[in-house]
Order: structure tokens, then C-alpha cells, then sequence
């Protein structure tokens, strides 16, 4: 929806979707499945950044891209962000694999050594722009699949509230790739139209690709600044259920939801909206209601941002923080599109329109792979 | 800080007889540069499920059975891996590319998340406490150990299962190989310390750790962490010098250097020996487990084994003279010349 959070916003507040078939990712499932891709190429996006390294991969590029961006806003100094008490903790799941093609054949042996023999893991990303900024803090990479960044961001939060650093920078980036593509695929879960979280007719989801860092800091240092909001609760729980699915009752949405209201010491009822998981798979959205049901009796209103840019796996709790901080700011909800009917086994509704709404606490959810549940709770500061 | 947290329960599988009974006097060598893990027979691990995991999961669950069956609960899992899920990650986009996107089925891609092993460990304990998997490359294991100090300042009363696991697998093999990483003469074990060439040994290892706050009966506890991004050997050598600061009234009996062989990475090694005093001893363990990212948790694992009193076996002493018994040990690691780790274990007073 733009490479800016100021564009994200905007296109967010006119319901605007970004989802589209891709144009640049090589598979045959490109003409296939839509995906929210962005529409800039790595060779583009490597200069506007004078990336001028050959083993850089795309998610790094978008990671770099983000990174700048926070960085800007932030106006970190060059001294905080090489001091030794910032740190830099990103996820991601896809990593250097969007190079299928190289991976298959340097790991293979089949011709010439690409220059990307030291890119393909996820750390690479992040060990990129640990280097790059020559930061010298704490460095971390996380992979707990879809929902990744949202790890990332708790363990920056409580790396400072532990005193532990004085600032640190989260986030998270992924890329579209013919790997993951494939992999979903193979689990049938792709929608061939534009996904429609929560919709009776719902198919699956679709992929996207983006960035998004935040940058964290100590309460008192930040007095006298610009302050978007307060990471207020967290929780992350394991499902221990299934690898790919959610347990019929959402006992690891549940208990991440209360865990992050308890750790917020906040009650179910002051949360004003939920940016939820809602990824349109047939059992996410229904576990997910079904645990926002046992968390808040009602729900409050939710929505799903995966209807604008997809599913961008490791990146999307890093975007959907941005996202969520958008929304405590400018208090208001946007519309969670291509919604039309509503699930006998859901009986809920997203929020369809634009709409101003007093906002004190957002609670965000991520669900990923092998039961991986984590909520943060974004509050107005 | 007094401490991080404490050790209580170990398990170990590695290159070495480590996983029934500790016998790391008798050295298991390397083939073809490479040293293999001895894995057990997994008789308490479901057949079916053994043979759809990956080697990662395989020998990371294998070491963690024997800590789930003892204990009556842990309040999560925090794993570190480099590597983890790479096998079928590889696996997988072969099948991509050679059926042309063609029908695959998911059992792969499923498998290829690092995070596998973690929710995997979560379904054999049917925990469903705080679940993570940091992939941090060579700091991957640090990321979670601290990781599990923080949960246990938040959760005081806590215990928690940590964990370090790294396979060789086609996928790291073949692209560290490309890349330099291991040697390409054939070397003996050992033999690789005085080879002065470029490179290392390949290997893999599960380590798994029950870890809480309680001093009582525990093995031992790790005093310290901490980690630098850095090429520049001046500079690891003022984070080690700071870092022995902090622990002046501490008297290190032992380092445990991550020395490997690799010629490049002997200036941060010689530096983190200068720093220490002349009578400290200088002890060696990657010819035991070889060279892999989270190979810090396999030299977590034998200082506990030596500050419980397991003698120092002659093959790892590199300086000094050996002791009985072990109270304050200094581990250093180096990860391809960018990612260094300092941790110091302590016996338990």
C-alpha cells in the first residue's frame, strides 16, 4: 500500500487493498493466486537505499527500507544508534530463502557459487543491518514463523523494562517467494480471489510481502519527545495442538490474549479494538472468534489488516504494530474489507467502514505455525 | 546480578558418548571432516513421528525426553537454533524446482519453520507456556539463554526448558563448504588445532537444560552473558576486558575456548587467553562436537559436567594443568569471525 507509513495510513483510511496478482514474483502460482506484493523492484528499492552489495536478498532490502524509515522518525542520533544500549531485534521466516532458485542450486551444486552462499538463513537479514548502521548493542533474530515480529517486538520490550538496553529497535520483514507460495499450496490454504477475513465464503489467504520497525524506548527517556504509543501487555503461548491448524477451542489464542491483558493489568473490557490474526483461513478466523468470545464474552470491534496486504508471515505483527499504533493516534478504525456475509460459525462481523473511535488499548494478534500465539496490547501513552 | 539462573537438569546429544553416560574421555573422531552425532535408539519416541522428523527435531526431541519424564512441568521452551528447519527447507524447494511447482505434499514446508522443533517439544509436554525459537546465527543459543534469564526475573518461581540444537545438513554443508568454512584437507581430530589453514570441522549437537532460580540441588549456575557483532579482534578484546571486570573478585579456574582451527579466528582466541592471568588453564572442545552455530550450548553443557565434578579430559586441555574439580569457568566462542559469545558458569555455593 506504499512504501511509507504515511501511505499505509492513508490507504488505509479509504479501505484501499494492495492486493493484486503479482508482476514480479517468478512462479507459476503468480498467475494464479493474488498476493500483496509490492510493486517496486530489489534493483530499485537497492538503490534508493545505494545498497550496492550483491548478496543482499529482497526481504533484507525491505527490512533496510523500514529501517530507514523508523530510523528517520525516531530522529535517532548516530550516537544512540551505534550506542551499545540500543539494541536491534528482528524477525523474519522467509529470510534469504525468496532466492529459491539460487538456494536450489548453490546447495545443490548445480553451476557457479552465487554471491548469496551467506544470505540464505533468517539472521542474515538483521546481521545485515546490525552491520550496515555499524550498531554495537544487543542483536537478535527470531523465527517463530507467522508470528515472529510480534516476538520480536516483546522481547525488545522487556529487554528494556528488564534495564537491560535503553532503546531497541523491532521489527520484522518478509518477502513473497516461490517457496512459500508453494508451501501454502501444499496446504491448500491459498485463496485464488482476494481474501475476505471472516466472510462466510472466505477461500484462504493471501500472501504478501513488507516491513515494518518500531523503535522502542525507556518511559522516562522518552518524556519531552514524540511518543506514539505504550507497548502496555504481551504474551506469547504455545497452542500444542497441531502444526498447521488451531485446537477447535483456541486454548493458545485464549490464553495469549488474557496473559497479554494480565501482563497489561488491564480487563478484557478496556481493550477498544482487536487488529486480529485473520488470515481468512476457514479455521483461523473461526478458532480466533471463538477464543475472543471466551476472552471478552462480546468481542469489541476487530479487524483484520490482512485484508488490505495479506498475510506477510514474519513481517506481518511488526506492520499490524504499526498499523495499531495508527489507530490509538488518529482514533479511528479502518474498514476490514471484502467482508459481505457473516459465518453461522462465527456469528461475528469485522468493523466494514471507515469510523472514528475513542481508543485507549489495541490488542494485536498473531498466530503462526505449530501453535505459535502471541498478543501484544498497543495503549494510547 | 548473582546470577542468570540455575542449572538443574542436562541432557546431551552429541559427536561424543554423552547422551546414557558421560564418557568424554574416549574420543569419537571425525569422517570425512564431518562428526556426526551418536543418537540413541528413542525408544520412548513414537516410531511414526520419528520417521517424519527432521535430524534437528530428532535429536533436539531425543535429548529433551529424558528432562520431560523427570519433571513434573516446566512453564515453557526456548530453543536456539542456526540451522534449524534449513534440511527441509532445502528438501522442500528441491521438490519445487524439480516438479516444477507441480502437487506437493506439505509434510516439508511444515517441518521447514526453525520453529518445528520448539512447537514439537511443546506437543511431546503438552506445554503450552511461552514458546520460542531465536535463529540468530552463532548467537542463537546466547539469544535464548538470556531469553530464559529474563522469564526468570519476570517469573521468579518459574522453570523453564532451554535448549541449543543444530544438525548438518545438506543445506549448511554444502553452501559453508562453498563458502569456506570447512577444510578441505581431511583432517584427524585434534589434528586440526596445529593444521594453520583456513576452516573448520562440521558438526551437531542437541543440548537441553532445565533452568529456574532455585539454588538448591542445582548442577550449576550461569553467572553471566553477554555478546558482541565485531571483526575487529581490539575490540573483542575490550568487551572481554570489560566483561572481566564485572567479575574481578571471581576466580576463573578454567577457559573453555571455542577454538577451531580455522586460522582466521586465531587472533580472538590467542586475545581472550592474553587477557586471562598466566595460571588459568586453557581447555578445547570443538574437536569433540565440531563447528556449528549453538556449538556454545555443547561447552555450557561440559562445564557443568566439569564443575560436577566429570575430570577434564587430557585431549581438551590446550594450557595448564588440570584440576579435580572446576568452580569458576569462562567460555568464549567465536562464530565465523563476526559473532562472539562470552559466558561464565560457576559451581554453586
Amino acid at each position: 500500500m506504499g512504501p511509507s507509513a504515511r501511505e499505509n495510513h492513508t490507504a488505509l483510511r479509504k479501505g484501499i487493498c494492495g492486493i493484486s496478482l503479482p508482476d514480479y514474483l517468478h512462479s507459476r502460482y503468480a498467475e494464479i493466486f493474488p498476493a500483496g506484493e509490492i510493486k517496486i523492484t530489489t534493483e530499485t528499492l537497492k538503490s534508493r537505499l545505494n545498497i550496492t552489495d550483491n548478496s543482499v536478498t529482497r526481504t533484507t532490502v525491505l527490512a533496510a527500507h523500514a529501517f530507514e524509515e523508523a530510523l528517520d522518525d525516531a530522529g535517532l542520533s548516530r550516537e544512540q544508534l551505534t550506542s551499545p544500549n540500543t539494541a536491534l531485534i528482528g524477525a523474519t521466516t522467509v529470510g534469504g530463502m525468496c532466492l529459491t532458485d539460487e538456494l536450489y542450486r548453490d546447495a545443490n551444486d548445480k553451476g557457479m557459487n552465487s554471491p548469496f552462499l551467506d544470505s540464505y538463513d533468517c539472521s542474515s537479514v538483521f546481521l545485515y543491518l546490525h552491520k550496515r548502521y555499524k550498531m554495537n548493542g544487543l542483536a537478535n533474530t527470531v523465527n517463530t514463523a507467522c508470528s515472529s515480529s510480534a516476538n520480536a517486538i516483546m522481547y525488545g520490550a522487556r529487554l528494556i523494562r528488564l534495564g537491560m538496553v535503553t532503546k531497541a529497535i523491532v521489527g520484522g520483514a518478509d518477502s513473497l517467494s516461490k517457496f512459500t507460495i508453494n508451501g501454502f499450496n501444499a496446504l491448500h490454504i491459498l485463496s485464488p480471489e482476494i481474501c475476505r477475513p471472516f466472510d462466510s465464503n472466505r477461500q484462504g489467504l493471501n500472501l504478501g510481502e513488507g516491513a515494518a520497525f518500531l523503535v522502542l524506548e525507556k518511559e522516562e527517556d522518552a518524556r519531552n519527545k514524540k511518543v506514539y504509543a505504550e507497548v502496555k501487555g504481551y504474551c506469547n503461548t504455545s497452542d500444542a495442538f497441531h502444526s498447521t491448524s488451531l485446537s477447535d477451542d483456541g486454548e493458545g489464542p485464549y490464553a495469549a490474549m488474557m496473559g497479554a491483558l494480565v501482563s497489561g493489568q488491564l480487563q478484557a473490557s478496556d481493550i477498544n479494538l482487536i487488529n486480529a490474526h485473520g488470515t481468512a483461513t476457514e479455521n483461523n478466523d473461526e478458532v480466533e472468534t471463538r477464543a475472543m468470545r471466551r476472552v471478552f464474552g462480546e468481542p469489541p470491534v476487530f479487524t483484520s489488516t490482512k485484508s488490505n496486504i495479506g498475510h506477510t508471515l514474519g513481517a506481518s505483527g511488526a506492520i499490524e504494530a504499526v498499523y495499531s499504533v495508527f489507530n490509538i493516534i488518529n482514533q479511528e478504525v479502518y474498514p476490514s474489507l471484502h467482508f459481505t456475509d457473516i459465518d453461522k460459525n462465527i456469528g461475528l462481523s469485522p468493523a466494514t467502514t471507515y469510523g472514528k473511535l475513542p481508543i485507549k488499548h489495541v490488542m494485536s494478534n498473531s498466530f503462526g505455525f505449530g501453535g505459535n500465539c502471541t498478543s501484544l496490547i498497543f495503549s494510547e501513552s | 546480578m548473582t546470577h542468570m539462573f540455575y542449572i538443574h537438569q542436562t541432557s546431551c546429544i552429541s559427536p561424543q558418548q554423552t547422551f546414557y553416560n558421560t564418557a568424554i574421555d574416549d574420543l569419537e573422531t571425525p569422517v570425512n571432516n564431518r562428526l556426526h552425532a551418536v543418537e540413541p535408539a528413542y525408544n520412548d519416541m513414537p516410531k511414526n513421528s520419528l520417521r517424519r522428523m527432521g535430524k534437528t527435531a530428532r535429536i533436539g526431541i531425543g535429548a529433551a525426553m529424558p528432562l520431560i519424564k523427570q519433571v513434573e512441568g516446566f512453564n515453557g521452551i526456548i530453543i536456539g537454533t542456526g540451522n534449524g528447519g534449513m534440511e527441509d527447507s532445502v528438501i522442500f524447494l528441491k521438490e519445487i524446482i524439480e516438479y516444477n511447482e507441480g502437487l506437493l505434499t506439505p509434510g516439508h514446508f511444515v517441518q521447514s519453520t526453525a520453529n518445528a522443533l520448539a512447537s514439537q517439544l511443546s506437543l511431546a509436554s503438552l506445554n503450552r507456556g511461552y514458546n520460542i525459537t531465536h535463529v540468530h546465527r552463532g548467537l542463537a543459543f546466547e539469544m535464548a539463554a538470556i531469553d530464559t534469564a529474563m522469564l526468570l526475573r519476570e517469573n521468579a518461581r518459574n522453570c523453564y526448558l532451554l535448549g541449543g540444537v543444530d544438525e548438518i545438513s545438506s543445506y549448511n554443508y554444502k553452501l559453508e563448504c562453498l563458502d569456506g568454512w570447512y577444510k578441505k584437507e581431511d583432517i584427524s581430530s585434534g589434528g586440526f588445532y596445529s593444521s594453520n589453514t583456513t576452516g573448520t570441522v562440521a558438526g551437531e549437537g542437541a543440548v537441553m537444560l532445565l533452568v529456574n532460580n532455585d539454588k538448591y540441588n542445582a548442577v550449576a549456575k550461569v553467572v553471566n552473558i553477554s555478546t558482541l557483532h565485531t571483526i575487529v579482534a581490539m575490540k573483542m578484546q575490550q568487551h572481554l576486558q570489560q566483561f572481566l571486570e564485572q567479575h574481578i573478585n571471581t576466580n576463573i579456574d578454567l577457559l573453555l575456548s571455542g577454538e577451531n582451527g580455522d586460522s582466521r579466528l586465531l587472533a580472538y582466541y590467542a586475545n581472550a587467553e592474553n587477557l586471562l592471568k598466566n595460571d588459568i588453564a586453557v581447555a578445547r572442545f570443538k574437536h569433540m562436537c565440531g563447528e556449528y552455530p549453538t556449538s556454545s550450548a555443547f561447552a555450557l553443557w561440559l562445564a557443568c559436567k566439569l564443575i560436577s565434578g566429570v575430570p577434564l579430559p587430557a585431549h581438551m586441555l590446550k594450557k595448564g594443568d588440570s584440576k579435580t574439580t572446576y568452580s569458576n569457568i569462562l567460555i568464549y566462542n567465536c562464530h565465523k569471525g563476526v559473532q562472539h559469545s562470552f559466558m561464565l558458569v560457576s559451581k554453586t555455593e
